[in-house]
């Protein structure tokens, strides 16, 4: 069912100022080991490091897709699978091109400028760009203005708007209505004012789609309702809007929840504005099914495609049958074990690297396709971030914990000992609680690990609920001290390795609810050290000391990482599709084309 | 709901008291009349042995898998999957080949039968209970405690199991149930049954309670000075035995495929533990690939609701002369 | 006659409130989940989380929540809003329910008119071939899993991915006004697995039925006087007909439970893929909502089979 692991990672380096390279930087994130990255695809796949752009023009593109959309609303959605459709309707300032994590202008016409005294950020708009219908008049920056004001809206409630923008004058006490902070000079700029020095880094989340231009006459009455049903009616910017009547209502028409969605062209939209190409004519999305079944007919059928991970027979039958129509996207997040760190008997780090050892991480990759679509992980920052090869590459730091991808258990044995078992089996009466998500492939590796466990000595009950519900109730609550979630992942919001490591590891970011340093990780000298890099400037600089702290991490075993995706996707023998590094792997609509 | 328990349903009376009329001036007693009877359908007979070694194979399963050499069920050999992780197929060392983790499926089906004969008969003894209890207390009292009670069984059958079971299942599958004393898993299901099933019984019940109070054999009981709960216990319950049997053996198959329902939809027995049921909803979108994962719980499962049909039929044959086939 | 429609209906509408009353009971008193905390996904914190309750209403007190539902039901026929979409669940329900009944019917249809077919056919031609084949084609009928049984036929039949590829496979349903031919050929797996097990219960108790009338002096008599078989055939199927129809109310109940297996492997856009995905969500409305359609449905059959009954029999009317 659904993949709401494949979150972008919201909370990033929102934690403290953090001078990042702003969106827009020509510093590309995907450059850094841009050579290592085909490596790590075979060749006869498609990939988004090597796709070609162009297509030819017209047609109509289905998408079967499993699981509903969580939320259309630029101002709310905030998941993989939503973005698919978000970023084909929505120009936010700044976005990204499918094969590059660096960020173009998008809504904006150049980069932010960003004052001396990194307190303000001025962006220039383009000229030219539309609404659709029924609106239809141009964006102006107060367009833009309200599409973040309203964020502050408790109908809308932006999930990250006071992550990323609570610096802006005004932001932390709004409710919806106008922001101090956010100026409106003249029709086509905005200018942002900020209580803290921390230009550098709103500038870069000025890339979320809560930026996408919003008609204030238009949508305040449905921002209204509580809750705001703006979704239901919403207008586009982009080269392509949900199907809508005359009165503009989408709901029922271009979107039926949990039956369909309909993509058609914006007749608003300006080509010359945009470096979208958009070559089809609609897109057509079933929702519903069975993941493995919806694989099959993707493989076997024509101008249709899926967009979510692949199931992981089909990842063999594509393999084996259908190389052309597999794209791999590596730098797709990664994926870990995460042990309680504070309470129960994964305190002591000596059992902690004896799980480490034990498990066959090998075959928790294999559980989801093999090799081929994950690689195992050896540390935590992940292929196709900056420090990927400083923290040691593929095969990470050479710790006898970590050599062996398939598991060692005379070295885990070793651990037990240190840890006071002579036995080599854990003897204590603690009952470890291991709770997983219940869908395959998460499934499958939650059992993998629970009989590691097991044939440790440890006594488990094991508990498979449904991916949101595992975060929601349990994984993402401290309070239910639950010992082991061995099916949590991270995406990194933007190519910089603190948005891998800060959020999930800083003692500083263990929150009460929605906590996603699982393991509530709190080492003084890690959190010290993260402290400090966060204030490096320079790209390899960073790189090199954030690769430090994952090493650091890695030599406490604070969690077990096993796997870096390469998310797959499929497409129809006849779809040239595209997919998009910054976003997962999944197919970019505004570039696929068909053949 | 139940496959042909409906056929025994009586449209207003008691269809399966009839044996007791037929006696007349035999010597024998309806016990070994209905043992002869049943003993001449070879069919039913079978389907009786199958069930007797369905039992001895889930009570023995421990034994009966290393008889046979083979691993646990829920012992894991991730060797045993393919670079793709998909999983091997039937050979010598495992006949049923194994499931994506590398459990033994032969090993897992023959664990899974606790499972579902746990399922399918303590479930269903359970619910009968119910049933024949609350059946009894309406048909015998009548009055507004019969009202109250039928219009209770009127609430419940008034909800579509399959939906109540999916609600619940997911309620309680999450942390329990009624302060944890229902737990996720096999105890849920084994509630979800109950609860849904009762009503069945106790119309059945009911209506065979309301035709029998008239009888002589009540009355003389009365006029001897028996207590009401003597009545219903000494009295009429003999008399249920045969028809709540049948009725009951075609119940359990029926929940059999429910608890697989459930587990297909994600609210039943959950991993590790084998259950046909599960092993069927993991092994159905990869068919193709795992061809063995599905065919031999399945087969099991077929046979065993088969199994029981026939029984179910054998014993109302046996009961009801007058259906004979 | 009237009087007992009458209170037959009444009654109907009491255990419509008292099945409300209990789905509210069941799907939020033992809750798995805050619907307010799944709602706010991935960054929860405790002012969003209790906002979100306050827009769904999830901070008053139950039985507070309780009657505002109620009202909203029998007073405004309204049924909430999805916790998930904010779509009216009538709207959500009604934008799926022609999926439902296509597929519902279809087979009610499917497995009355075949079940009581094949078990007239048995019946008649009792201990040959026909009668053993098609009992024994029914007790497997019968025994198979619904889900299994769609999953071998897309697997088999499905144009897409089958092996012999002359239906069309999972997701192909079309509404019947856009394209009555896809419609149909699309449906027609699904009524197969959908009505075989009742089919086959159709089957068999009307064989046993009708031998057991057949069996009957009166048709003896009737064939002795010179009647052409063919309708004592008739009378005795007439005779037979009771336990079918008390069946049928009781078959209704499971049909619409098992839709929702056969719509999810099948991927039909219908009401019970809808409720499969509202509990897994915690969405009570929309859980809530079709339970109580379901329901309604149910109670609607029996209430109708109750009627036939007490046309047909009098002594019914006075109990």
């Amino acid at each position: 069912m659904r993949s709401i692991r494949t979150i972008v990672a919201v909370l990033a380096a929102a934690l403290a100022g953090v001078a990042l390279a702003a969106c827009g930087s020509s510093e590309s994130g995907a450059g850094a080991g841009g050579g290592k990255v085909s490596v790590l695809v075979p060749k006869g796949y498609q990939s988004p490091a090597t796709e070609s752009l162009s297509g030819k023009r017209g047609g109509t593109l289905e998408v079967l897709q499993e699981a509903d959309f969580e939320h259309l609303d630029p101002g709310i959605s905030y998941f993989a699978l939503d973005y698919t459709e978000v970023f084909a309707t929505q120009r936010p300032l700044y976005s990204n091109k499918p094969n590059a994590d660096e960020t173009v202008p998008d809504m904006a016409a150049s980069k932010p400028e960003i004052s001396a005294n990194n307190k303000t950020i001025t962006v220039h708009l383009r000229e030219g760009v539309h609404f659709s219908p029924p609106v239809d008049r141009e964006v102006t920056s107060e367009d833009v203005a309200y599409a973040i004001e309203r964020g502050a809206n408790p109908n809308v409630a932006n999930p990250y708007l006071q992550t990323y923008f609570s610096s802006i004058e005004g932001m932390p006490h709004a409710n919806g209505g106008p922001v101090k902070g956010i100026e409106t000079p003249n029709k086509h700029e905005i200018v942002f004012h900020l209580t803290e020095p921390k230009g550098f880094f709103v500038a870069e989340a000025l890339c979320l789609p809560l930026t996408a231009a919003v008609p204030k006459e238009y949508a305040e009455k449905f921002d209204r309702n509580k809750p705001s049903n703006y979704y239901a009616y919403q207008v586009a910017t982009g080269p392509y809007m949900l199907k809508n009547d005359a009165e503009g209502k989408v709901l029922g028409i271009g979107y039926v929840p949990g039956k369909s969605a309909t993509l058609v062209r914006n007749p608003k939209w300006n080509p010359k504005t945009d470096f979208r190409p958009a070559y089809l004519n609609e897109i057509d999305i079933k929702i519903g099914g069975t993941q493995a079944v919806i694989d099959r007919q993707v493989l076997e059928g024509s101008n249709v495609v899926q967009n979510e991970p692949v199931a992981q027979s089909a990842v063999k039958l594509a393999a084996e049958h259908y190389k052309s129509q597999l794209s791999l996207s590596p730098g797709a997040g990664n994926r870990y074990v995460a042990l309680n760190n504070k309470v129960g008997p994964f305190k002591n780090v000596d059992l902690r690297k004896a799980v480490f050892a034990a498990i066959d991480r090998a075959a928790l990759d294999r559980e989801r396709g093999g090799e081929l679509v994950s690689n195992v992980a050896t540390h935590f920052i992940y292929p196709t971030i900056p420090g990927f090869e400083q923290a040691g590459g593929l095969n990470g730091p050479k710790l006898d914990y970590d050599e062996h991808p398939e598991g060692d258990m005379a070295v885990a044995e070793k651990y037990m000992k240190l840890a006071g078992y002579p036995s080599g089996k854990y003897t204590g009466t603690n009952t470890v609680q291991v709770v997983g998500a219940s869908d395959t492939p998460e499934k499958e590796d939650a059992e993998i690990v629970n009989q590691t466990l097991k044939s440790l000595g440890f006594h488990t009950k094991l508990t498979l609920v449904e991916i949101a519900t595992m975060y929601a109730k349990y994984c993402d609550a401290p309070k239910e001290e639950i010992e082991v979630c061995p099916t949590v992942g991270w995406i990194a919001d933007f190519a910089d390795p603190q948005t891998v490591l800060r959020p999930t590891f800083d003692g500083n970011a263990i929150v009460s609810t929605g906590n996603v340093n699982y393991g509530q990780v709190n080492i003084p000298s890690v959190n010290a050290a993260m402290q400090a890099a966060e204030a490096v400037q320079g790209k390899e600089a960073r790189a090199k000391a954030w690769a430090k702290i994952d090493d650091k991490l890695i030599e406490n075993a604070v969690a077990v990482p096993y796997d870096w995706e390469k998310a797959p996707r499929l497409e129809g023998k006849d779809v040239h599709g595209v997919a998009m590094l910054w976003n997962e792997g999944a197919w970019d609509y505004s570039f696929t084309s068909l053949k | 709901m139940s496959a042909s328990a409906a056929e025994i349903l009586p449209a207003g009376g008691g269809g399966g008291l009839d044996f007791l009329d037929a006696g007349g001036a035999l010597a024998r007693s309806p016990l070994q009349l209905f043992w002869r009877r049943f003993r001449r359908d070879r069919v039913a007979l079978a389907s009786l042995a199958f069930i007797v070694f369905l039992i001895v194979i889930a009570v023995a399963a421990p034994l009966v898998v290393s008889i046979l050499g083979l691993p646990g069920p829920n012992v894991q050999n991730l060797n045993l999957t393919d670079a793709f992780g998909s999983p091997l197929g039937p050979s010598l060392a495992h006949p049923f080949g194994v499931d994506s983790l590398g459990e033994d499926v032969m090993s897992r089906v023959i664990y899974g039968t606790r499972v579902s004969l746990e399922v399918g008969l303590g479930g269903t003894a359970i619910s009968t209970a119910i049933g024949v209890l609350i059946g009894m207390l309406a048909g015998f009292y009548r009055g507004w405690l019969d009202m109250l009670l039928s219009r209770l069984m009127d609430v419940v059958l008034s909800i579509p199991v399959l939906l109540l079971g999916l609600g619940l299942g997911a309620a309680c599958g999450v942390r329990g149930c009624v302060k944890g004393l229902i737990s996720p898993g096999l105890a849920t299901i084994v509630f979800i049954i109950a609860l849904a099933n009762w009503p069945y019984v106790a119309r059945i019940v009911r209506g065979l309670v309301l035709s029998m109070r008239e009888r002589e054999f009540i009355d003389a009981s009365r006029a001897l000075g028996a207590s009401d709960a003597r009545i219903m216990f000494r009295e009429i319950l003999p008399n249920l035995t045969a028809p709540i049997i049948v009725y009951a053996s075609l119940l359990v198959p029926t929940n059999i495929l429910l608890e697989a329902a459930l587990s297909y939809l994600g609210v039943g027995i959950r991993p590790p533990t084998a259950s046909w049921g599960q092993m069927l909803a993991a092994a159905s979108p990869i068919f193709n690939t795992a061809w063995w994962y599905m065919v031999f719980p399945g087969a099991a499962l077929l046979l065993t609701v088969l199994a029981f049909n026939l029984l179910g039929d054998g014993l109302q044959d046996a009961l009801n002369p007058r259906n004979a086939r | 006659m009237i009087r007992y429609v009458i209170r037959r209906l009444l009654w109907g509408v009491v255990l419509l409130i008292v099945v409300a009353a209990l789905t509210f009971v069941l799907f939020r008193v033992l809750p798995s989940a805050n619907p307010a905390l799944l709602r706010a996904g991935r960054d929860p914190n405790p002012g969003l989380v209790k906002n979100i309750e306050a827009l769904l209403g999830l901070n008053k007190s139950l039985p507070e929540q309780f009657w505002d539902y109620m009202k909203e039901i029998f007073l405004h026929f309204q049924f909430g809003y999805s916790y998930y979409s904010q779509e009216s669940v009538r709207s959500l329900i009604g934008g799926r329910l022609s999926a439902t009944v296509s597929l519902t019917v279809g087979a009610a249809a499917l497995w009355i008119l075949g079940g009581m077919s094949v078990g007239v056919i048995s019946a008649l031609r009792r201990h040959k071939l026909a009668d053993r084949l098609a009992m024994g084609g029914a007790l497997v009928a019968i025994s198979a899993p619904e889900f299994w049984l769609g999953f071998v036929f897309l697997l088999l039949f499905a144009s897409d991915i089958g092996k012999f590829r002359i239906l069309p496979g999972a997701g192909s349903y079309v509404g019947l006004t856009s394209d009555p031919w896809k419609w149909f050929t699309s449906l027609i797996m699904p009524w197969i697995v959908l009505a075989a097990g009742s089919a086959a219960i159709f089957a068999r108790l009307m064989r046993s039925s009708l031998s057991e009338t057949m069996g009957e002096d009166y048709i003896r008599t009737a064939r002795a006087k010179g009647l052409p078989e063919r309708r004592v055939v008739r009378h005795g199927i007439r005779a037979a007909i009771n336990p079918i129809i008390t069946l049928f109310g009781l078959e209704v109940g499971v049909l619409l439970g098992s839709a929702v297996l056969v719509e999810s492997v099948f991927n039909i856009p219908g009401i019970g893929e809808l409720n499969y995905k509202a509990i897994q969500q915690s969405d009570f409305p929309v859980t809530q909502g079709t339970v109580l359609l379901a329901s309604l449905f149910i109670i609607v059959a029996n209430i109708v089979v109750d009627v036939a009954y007490a046309y047909l029999d009098p002594r019914v009317r006075y109990s």
